[in-house]
Parts: structure tokens; C-alpha cells; sequence
């Protein structure tokens, strides 16, 4: 298959699991790290989560490796270092628009009707 | 401050032993699905442990309980007990949602029984009529042979009849009483759920187009639907033991939905890979299936956030313990084991070997076993009268060890698959080219049969646990009399200034 260039050497096969599964460990730590230091406003963890996320580049590179991938998969590759570098910031952002402390209760739910798990006097 | 009275444990409710009177309609029918799932959950390990073990002795019940029939129960029987699970959670708690009593309560129960006496003769067939050709008739009558979902026609129907059913008493109690965030997603889930199953019905001699449909249902099931059903449980669960505001769990729903659906749909291709689908799924299916854990892994940011700016006050230590087992599992089991062998580039060498069933059992027990156990523990603490169950109730050491046990054996398990799964990736793939030959030579070598001994002794770890849980559930708050805490939230900003009481 051209998309996919040459099979992987046995070897490798080991390598580019741990790879992988590095990739998806480093993407948690780096979004465990990014939120903390937001919440509580350290910035010194800032510099740990992305530093995960070096950690996770590089695990996403010996990936690109152990595969011997070109063309369209370093494409992937770049996508889904994009999407990892993104998504805490995006998730952090809603996060924080919908938690306004200024929101009224009563007004959460999308009916008007007041809901039991709500205020019960 | 508004201070919160929670309906749901009235304090005139006689408590410590069960009170099925004081149970809502849906909770009724909740807990008779609740009960057929400890049942079916049972029966999966007691399959799984018989096939297990005749990886390490072939001659096992050879003849007489073949190894093709105890996979057979032990993986549909996982798929029914979570589904009777799921279906007894959103009867559990579509009253609750939606402010008013259960719409066709006598039918729902009728389809409850019509649909166990459907599984009980499905499997007695399974067990009776072992072997015998496979033609129209046997699809119709015994097995349809896609993994799974072997089921035979006759109760394909009758399940397609039960689930509607089942939609009609969820959709008309919602349309009575009032909509949600969380019922509206659920009820369009469930439209999506159903719906996919009619496509594992769909009959082809042509292999590959029975393989391409036939994952409709189990990836569209897992990776999609499923995952947003459990979404809607777990919004419910949080707001339910935690006391977790509603809009905010809500418009998390939402964005799961859309992650999730963005990259879960089209990462169906990562089976398409090499089962006669044209070419292009390899990229599709790369592409799609790489992005998949990022959803898993933007929740931590949003776990955090909850954790930190509100103050939980939890109700339930069970099943708080078991959602947070779901939120790893889920994460490992989904997340880091599924992207490991995701790219066609590995999975070239892993495709059905035991690294995929090592991906299996993580997931599915992360995921899905867990999140349906955090559900049991909710309803028993209702069951028996709303009791007080939060730290130091009697005989924890039970509870806590049965999630102990049941998730080192899991995780036992997983690793022990893991490594027969790279020896058989090695040399029955990557030495020998995917012959007949090298397949025996891997299923001989010796690290192969270590992790399969591993398994089975980890399996046994699974099955410790599982009888705890059996009996945690049967004995838990049990003359209980104090109440059950009222769960709360409280926001706070920075860890320190309490801004606003969050009434639950
Ligand atoms: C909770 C969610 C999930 C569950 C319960 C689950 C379960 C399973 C199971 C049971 C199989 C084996 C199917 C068979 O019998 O052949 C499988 C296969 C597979 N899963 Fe998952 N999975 C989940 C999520 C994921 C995710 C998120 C990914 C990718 C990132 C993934 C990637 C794969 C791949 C590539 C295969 C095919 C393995 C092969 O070629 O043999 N899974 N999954
Ligand atoms: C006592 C514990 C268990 C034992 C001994 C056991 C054993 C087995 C065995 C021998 C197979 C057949 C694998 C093959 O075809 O080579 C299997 C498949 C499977 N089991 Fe289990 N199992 C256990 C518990 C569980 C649990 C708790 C779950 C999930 C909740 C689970 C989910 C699965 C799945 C999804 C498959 C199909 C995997 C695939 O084909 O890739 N099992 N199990
Ligand atoms: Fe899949």
C-alpha cells in the first residue's frame, strides 16, 4: 500500500507501542499540569506541564521513527500535536465560561421549569 | 443560603433493609435489570475463566464445553449484562429527570421479562447445540455468528421489540414531564444506539461486507454511543453523589458529544484496515482513530477544573470510588491501549492476537464495568431506604476490597495479555510472516504461555473480587439507620474564598 510505505522491522514493533502509549501518558500529564497551575495560579507548574508536553512531542517523533512514516502520516502526526497542544487550553476556556459564579440558580437548565436536584426549599 | 432537601431520601422511608415500595416506578424495573446484570456479570467470568483455562489445557472439556462456546458466552454475556445495566440506569433515573412518573410502567415490565426469558433460551441454545452446519436456519434459530452479538434472528426481533419498548418509556416520560441537556443527548443517543443494532442484522455471505457492517454496531457502540450514554450517566451520577451544578455538567456533555462523535465516527476505519475494504480506510481510519484519546485526555483539564473550584461533598463512597475507577479505566483502557495499536503500521502485527484482547478486557471493564458497578451502589443505597453511606460504614474493608481485587485482576490480566500479545505480534507477524506455522510456534513459545498462565491466576484475582462485590452489594446497609448525607458543592475561587453555596 503506497499510503503506507515499508512494514515496520520486528524490532521495532515494541518501541513504537511504548511510543504510542507515551504519547496518550504525556498528553494526560501535560493537561493534569496545565490546569493546575491555572487553578492555582502557579506558574512555576506551567513550565512541568509543557515540559510534559516536550515529553510528548518526543514520544510522538521516536513514533514517527519506530514507523518510518512520510508523507500523509507525518500530517497525522502533526495534526495530533497540534490537537494535544490545544485542547487543554480550548477545555480550560469552557471551562471557565461556564462556571461564571455569577449565574443565578434556576436559570441552569434549558426549560424554565425548576428542577428537584436544584434548590428545594 | 438555600439549603438543599433532596427528595430523593425522604426521611419517613424506613431504612437498613430493602424497600422496594418506596422506589419510584423506574427504579423498580431499575433494580430487576440491575439484579439479571450481577447475574449475566457472573456468568461472563465463570466462561471467561473456563476459556482461560483451556489456553492452558486444551483437552479442557474438549467436546463437551468447547472453547468457541465459552468465548461465545463469556463475551455476549458481557455485552447483555451491560446493556440490561445501561438500561436499568436510565430507568433508574429518567423519574428524577424528568419530574414525573414513568411513562407505560406494566409494559416496561413486561419487556423486561420477555427480554430475560429471551436470553435465557438464547444462551441454553448456545450451551445445547454446540456444533452443526451453518446455514439460513441456524441464523435464524441458533447462533448469527457475528461476535458479539450472536444471538440468533428470532431474538434479534425480540430485542428490536423490547428497545422500543424501552425508547417509548423514556421519550414519553421526558415528553410528559420536562427536557434536559442530559435527556435530550440521551434520548438521541438511544435512537443512535438502537439503530446501529439493525445493522449487525444485516446478512451477507460476502465476508467483508459482513465485517463492515458488523462493526457498525460494535465500534459504533463503544467508541461512540456508548461512551455518550455513559456521558449521560455519569452527568447524572456526578450531580447525583457530588452535588455537581447542572449547567455546567451539561454544557460538558455537549462538548464530549461533539469530540467524541468528531473523532469516534470515522475511526471506525482503524477495522477496516485489513478485512477487504478498499485502501482508502487506511488513512481514514489512521487519521480518525489517532484522535480519539485527545477527547479522553481534554477531560482530565475539565476534572481538575471541578475538583479545585468546588468543594465536593460526597454521598455515596462506593460509587464515587467506582466513577473515578470508570474515569481512569476509561482513559487507559480506551485511550492509551487503543492508540498503541491504532495505526495501520501496528496493527499490521497486532491485528487479533491477545494485544487486542488485552485492549479488550481493559476497556471493557474500564469503561463499561465500572461505570454500571457505580450505578449498582447508587441504587442500593436508595433500595435500602436512602442510607447513610459514606466513611466508615461498617464492614467497608468489603467494598474496598472488592474494587481492589476486581481492578489488579483486570489490570493482572491486561499486562499478562499484553506480553503474549508482543510475543505473538513477534514471531507469529513479524518472523514468520502470519503462516499457519507461526502460529503455532507463537501459541508454543514461552512467554507466550507464561502471560497465559498469568492471566488465568489474575483472572482468579478477578473472580475474588468479584464475589466480594456479590456480597458488598447483597449486605451493604444493611441495618443502616443514619441517612445519607446530602451531597453538596461549594465554590470557592483560588482554594480559599468561598464564593457561593451550590445547592445539590
Ligand atoms: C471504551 C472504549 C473501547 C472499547 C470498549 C474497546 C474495545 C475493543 C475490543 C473488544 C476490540 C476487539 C474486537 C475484536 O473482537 O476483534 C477492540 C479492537 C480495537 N480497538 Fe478498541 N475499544 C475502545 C476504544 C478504542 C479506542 C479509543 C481506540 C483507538 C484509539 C481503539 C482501537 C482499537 C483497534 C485499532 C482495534 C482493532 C484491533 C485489531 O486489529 O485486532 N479502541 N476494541
Ligand atoms: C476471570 C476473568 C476473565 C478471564 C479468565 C477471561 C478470559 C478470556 C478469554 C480466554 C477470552 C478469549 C480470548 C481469545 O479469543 O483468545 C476472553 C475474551 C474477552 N474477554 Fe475476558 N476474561 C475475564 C474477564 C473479563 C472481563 C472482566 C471483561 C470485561 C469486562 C472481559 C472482556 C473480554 C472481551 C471483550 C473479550 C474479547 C477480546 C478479543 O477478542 O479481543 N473479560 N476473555
Ligand atoms: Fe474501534
Amino acid at each position: 500500500m503506497s499510503m503506507m510505505t515499508e512494514p515496520v522491522e520486528a524490532q521495532q514493533i515494541m518501541l513504537a507501542a511504548m511510543a504510542g502509549a507515551m504519547v496518550v501518558l504525556f498528553g494526560a500529564v501535560y493537561a493534569f499540569l496545565f490546569a493546575w497551575s491555572k487553578l492555582h495560579k502557579r506558574p512555576v507548574i506551567m513550565l512541568a506541564a509543557y515540559l510534559s508536553y516536550l515529553c510528548l512531542a518526543a514520544a510522538t517523533v521516536a513514533l514517527a521513527f519506530a514507523l518510518h512514516l512520510s508523507g500523509f502520516w507525518l500530517i497525522v502526526v502533526f495534526v495530533m500535536l497540534v490537537g494535544y497542544l490545544l485542547a487543554p487550553h480550548a477545555i480550560w476556556h469552557l471551562c471557565e465560561g461556564t462556571h461564571e459564579p455569577s449565574t443565578p440558580h434556576g436559570t441552569d437548565e434549558i426549560t424554565s421549569q425548576p428542577i428537584p436536584l436544584e434548590i428545594k426549599q | 443560603m438555600a439549603h438543599a432537601v433532596d427528595t430523593t431520601f425522604p426521611d419517613t422511608i424506613p431504612r437498613g433493609k430493602l424497600n422496594t415500595r418506596d422506589l419510584n416506578a423506574g427504579q423498580r424495573l431499575a433494580v430487576k435489570y440491575f439484579s439479571v446484570a450481577m447475574l449475566l456479570f457472573i456468568a461472563q467470568i465463570l466462561f471467561g475463566l473456563l476459556a482461560g483455562l483451556q489456553y492452558l489445557w486444551p483437552d479442557f472439556l474438549y467436546n463437551k464445553l468447547d472453547f468457541n462456546v465459552n468465548r461465545m458466552v463469556h463475551i455476549n454475556a458481557m455485552i447483555i449484562w451491560m446493556l440490561y445495566g445501561f438500561i436499568g440506569s436510565i430507568y433508574w433515573l429518567v423519574e428524577d429527570e424528568a419530574g414525573t412518573e414513568l411513562v407505560g410502567a406494566k409494559l416496561g415490565n413486561l419487556a423486561f421479562w420477555v427480554l430475560t426469558a429471551a436470553v435465557t433460551v438464547v444462551v441454553a441454545v448456545f450451551l445445547l447445540v454446540q456444533t452443526g452446519p451453518g446455514e439460513h436456519q441456524s441464523i435464524w434459530l441458533i447462533n448469527e455468528g457475528r461476535e458479539y452479538i450472536e444471538a440468533p434472528r428470532w431474538a434479534d426481533f425480540g430485542i428490536v421489540a423490547v428497545v422500543l419498548v424501552f425508547f417509548y418509556n423514556t421519550a414519553a416520560t421526558f415528553m410528559k414531564g420536562r427536557w434536559s441537556g442530559i435527556s435530550g443527548v440521551l434520548v438521541l443517543d438511544l435512537i443512535a444506539l438502537a439503530g446501529l443494532y439493525l445493522a449487525g442484522m444485516f446478512y451477507s455471505s460476502n465476508i467483508s461486507m459482513d465485517q463492515h457492517w458488523w462493526w457498525w454496531v460494535i465500534h459504533l457502540w463503544v467508541e461512540a454511543t456508548w461512551e455518550v450514554l455513559v456521558g449521560c450517566i455519569m452527568a447524572w451520577g456526578l450531580i447525583k453523589t457530588l452535588g455537581a451544578r447542572r449547567k455546567i455538567v451539561t454544557t460538558w456533555l455537549y462538548i464530549e458529544v461533539a469530540l467524541m462523535f468528531g473523532s469516534g465516527i470515522l475511526g471506525l476505519g482503524h477495522h477496516y484496515f485489513w478485512i477487504g475494504t478498499p485502501e482508502y480506510w487506511l488513512s481514514i481510519g489512521g487519521f480518525f482513530s489517532a484522535l480519539e484519546p485527545i477527547p479522553l485526555v481534554a477531560m482530565v483539564v475539565h476534572a481538575v477544573y471541578d475538583s479545585g473550584v468546588h468543594r465536593f461533598k460526597n454521598s455515596n463512597h462506593p460509587a464515587l470510588a467506582w466513577l473515578i475507577a470508570h474515569a481512569f479505566g476509561n482513559f487507559f483502557g480506551a485511550g492509551v491501549w487503543g492508540f498503541m495499536h491504532t495505526l495501520p503500521q501496528i496493527n499490521l502485527y497486532t491485528h487479533g492476537t491477545q494485544w487486542t484482547a488485552s485492549h479488550g478486557h481493559l476497556a471493557f471493564f474500564g469503561a463499561y464495568a465500572t461505570i454500571n458497578i457505580a450505578m449498582f451502589y447508587i441504587a442500593i443505597q436508595k433500595w435500602r431506604g436512602g442510607v447513610f453511606m459514606g466513611s466508615g460504614i461498617p464492614h467497608a474493608w468489603r467494598w474496598k476490597w472488592a474494587l481492589a481485587l476486581l481492578n489488579i485482576g483486570v489490570l493482572g490480566m491486561t499486562m499478562a495479555l499484553l506480553i503474549s500479545g508482543y510475543e505473538q505480534s513477534f514471531v507469529e507477524r513479524a518472523l514468520h510472516g502470519s503462516t499457519w506455522a507461526g502460529y503455532f510456534e507463537a501459541q508454543r513459545s514461552d512467554w507466550f504461555v507464561q502471560g497465559m498462565v498469568w492471566r488465568q491466576i489474575f483472572g482468579y484475582v478477578t473472580a475474588a473480587g468479584l464475589v466480594l462485590l456479590v456480597w458488598d452489594l447483597i449486605t451493604i446497609g444493611k441495618g443502616e439507620t443514619r441517612p445519607a448525607e446530602e451531597p453538596t458543592a461549594t465554590t470557592v475561587i483560588n482554594s480559599n474564598e468561598t464564593l457561593q453555596p451550590s445547592s445539590a
